[in-house]
């Protein structure tokens, strides 16, 4: 490391580290660990957490509910579109989340495409908690359809071929054989998938509006204090740090768990890909 | 004098910077289109100055945070160049039919309002207390950060009333109808204007300030919509 591109290497990865760090550390050092701990427990603080796990919740239960199959689709099987099919459910990862509230409003907003559809029903989304959910699961389902794809196509294709030659029908093989085995990356998935989520703002402000103890969920309540209770405001941020680094932790551990796992949860299952990697 | 405002920039240094409430924008951009603006809440205006953001002048539409700059010694003496008034507005073609304060009331009214802490959303307690109807607070179905997060809502037709200045509804075209409410439920809402303490180009700070109530001035605030002190 002594040569001149080692450090340069050691250089920008130093420069890196402290500019990503000392952000955070800055916030916990704005105000003290006490007050800290006291804002958190104040009524906006609290009233925001709880419409933030309510809605993060509900919105992650649609996510997995709805999108483990997609992945496993996508995943295992190949398809005319298929290409096409994975942009449009990625795409969400890389759109403003602004435009993305902005689109909410224009498909499921009162006077949007599917308004008066909605309205028939009695249902009108903009300013409830469910719009919040909406917004939520358009923004967060990426980070989990991608991870669990992913996590799918890496089961090896012949253990789930030898299930299937076993008399297991398809839906038995992918609850028996291929969700234990991505078991790791899809929670990894879901973890980051659920991060995001709980730090959705754009899409939420423009479709769902703010509304304390209904929508105003805590990054929206991080602004709402800014310019009120600024100590707040570096609570609640303060907790959605550690929220983050928790999250990171887990997938990371997770990650490490499938890896390992994926070798001998079934003995069958690892006797079969250790004799064709033989 | 105009001339001078006008050319602040032309020397190669850094523009005049105005820090200014929303709904000064169209106006502030017309009487100096050379300088600098950052147009917002007004409160989260005065917390960026109070976080140190250079600025020259700072334009609110409450005169509640250049009081309290000018008492923490960040800003001068604020001077008070235009009023504005509290006005309902509802969607373009008026869908749900709301003439009146009283409207409000109804079970299924979508109402959108400031924030607390909000020029515009205090404005709007206010008044209703007056009114006698705290209880319209019950049809809000979202605080906004500012005022364009008011108009917004109800341009679009998702809130079917909500309350902003009156120079709002000219801002947004058609898009929104403005109905007037009752002069003795309204204080005047002043606008101060003040210049930043440590402002790196006081003197211009201090004409554009002293724009604002010249005879131009006052003849744009007008046309705006604006009262005038």
């Amino acid at each position: 490391m002594r040569s001149p591109f080692g450090l340069l290497l050691a250089g920008a990865t130093t420069l890196a580290a402290a500019f990503l760090a000392l952000p955070l550390v800055a916030l916990f050092l704005r105000i003290p660990p006490g007050v800290l701990l006291d804002q958190l427990s104040s009524d906006v603080a609290r009233e925001a957490l709880v419409v933030s796990l309510k809605t993060s919740a509900g919105a992650h239960i649609i996510v997995l509910l709805v999108g483990t199959p997609v992945a496993y689709l996508l995943g295992t099987r190949v398809f005319r579109g298929r290409g096409l099919l994975i942009g449009l459910v990625e795409l969400p990862l890389v759109l403003p989340p602004a435009v993305a509230g902005i689109a909410l409003l224009a498909a499921f907003g009162n006077r949007g495409l599917l308004g008066g559809s909605l309205e028939a029903f009695g249902v009108s989304l903009p300013f409830t908690q469910a719009a919040v959910v909406v917004a939520i699961v358009f923004v967060s389902s990426p980070f989990y359809i991608r991870q669990a794809a992913a996590s799918f196509a890496a089961v090896d294709p012949l253990l789930l071929d030898a299930s299937r030659t076993l008399g297991r029908g398809p839906g038995r093989t992918f609850l028996r054989v291929a969700l234990p085995l991505a078991a790791g990356g899809l929670a990894a998935g879901s973890s980051l998938a659920f991060a995001r989520g709980l730090g959705e703002f754009g899409a939420t402000i423009i479709f769902a509006g703010s509304f304390a103890g209904v929508t105003r969920t805590a990054p929206l309540a991080i602004y709402a204090e800014l310019d009120r209770d600024f100590d707040v405001a570096v609570a609640l941020g303060a907790l959605l740090v550690v929220f983050s680094i928790a999250v990171m932790a887990i997938m990371t551990l997770l990650l490490s768990w499938t890896r390992s796992s994926s070798r001998s949860p079934f003995p069958f299952a690892s006797s079969i890909s250790d004799s064709t990697s033989a | 004098m105009l001339a001078l405002v006008a050319g602040c920039g032309s020397d190669g240094g850094e523009p005049l910077t105005v820090y200014a409430a929303s709904s000064l924008t169209a106006v502030f951009e017309q009487l100096a289109p050379d300088a600098r603006f950052n147009f917002a809440g007004s409160d989260e205006l005065a917390t960026q100055l109070r976080e140190g953001a250079q600025a020259d002048v700072y334009a609110a539409a409450s005169p509640r945070y250049p009081g309290e700059l000018h008492e923490e010694g960040i800003v001068d003496e604020p001077i008070v160049f235009a009023t504005n008034r509290l006005v309902m507005v509802v969607p373009a073609g008026n869908p749900s039919g709301i003439r009146e304060l009283d409207d409000l009331a109804a079970a299924d009214v979508r109402l959108v309002i400031g924030g607390e802490g909000v020029p515009i959303g205090d404005y709007t307690r206010e008044l209703l207390a007056r009114a006698g109807r705290p209880d319209v607070l019950e049809r809000v179905v979202s605080e906004e950060e500012d005022v364009k997060g008011v108009l917004a809502k109800v341009a679009v037709g998702e809130a079917d009333a909500g309350f902003v200045y009156t120079t709002d509804v000219r801002a947004a075209g058609g898009d929104v109808e403005g109905i007037e409410l009752p002069s003795e439920l309204q204080r005047p809402i002043e606008y101060p204007a003040a210049v930043v303490r440590e402002a790196e180009r006081g003197e211009e700070a201090q004409r554009f300030v002293e724009l604002l109530r010249s005879p131009r001035g006052r003849a744009a605030l007008r046309a705006a919509g604006f009262g005038l002190p």
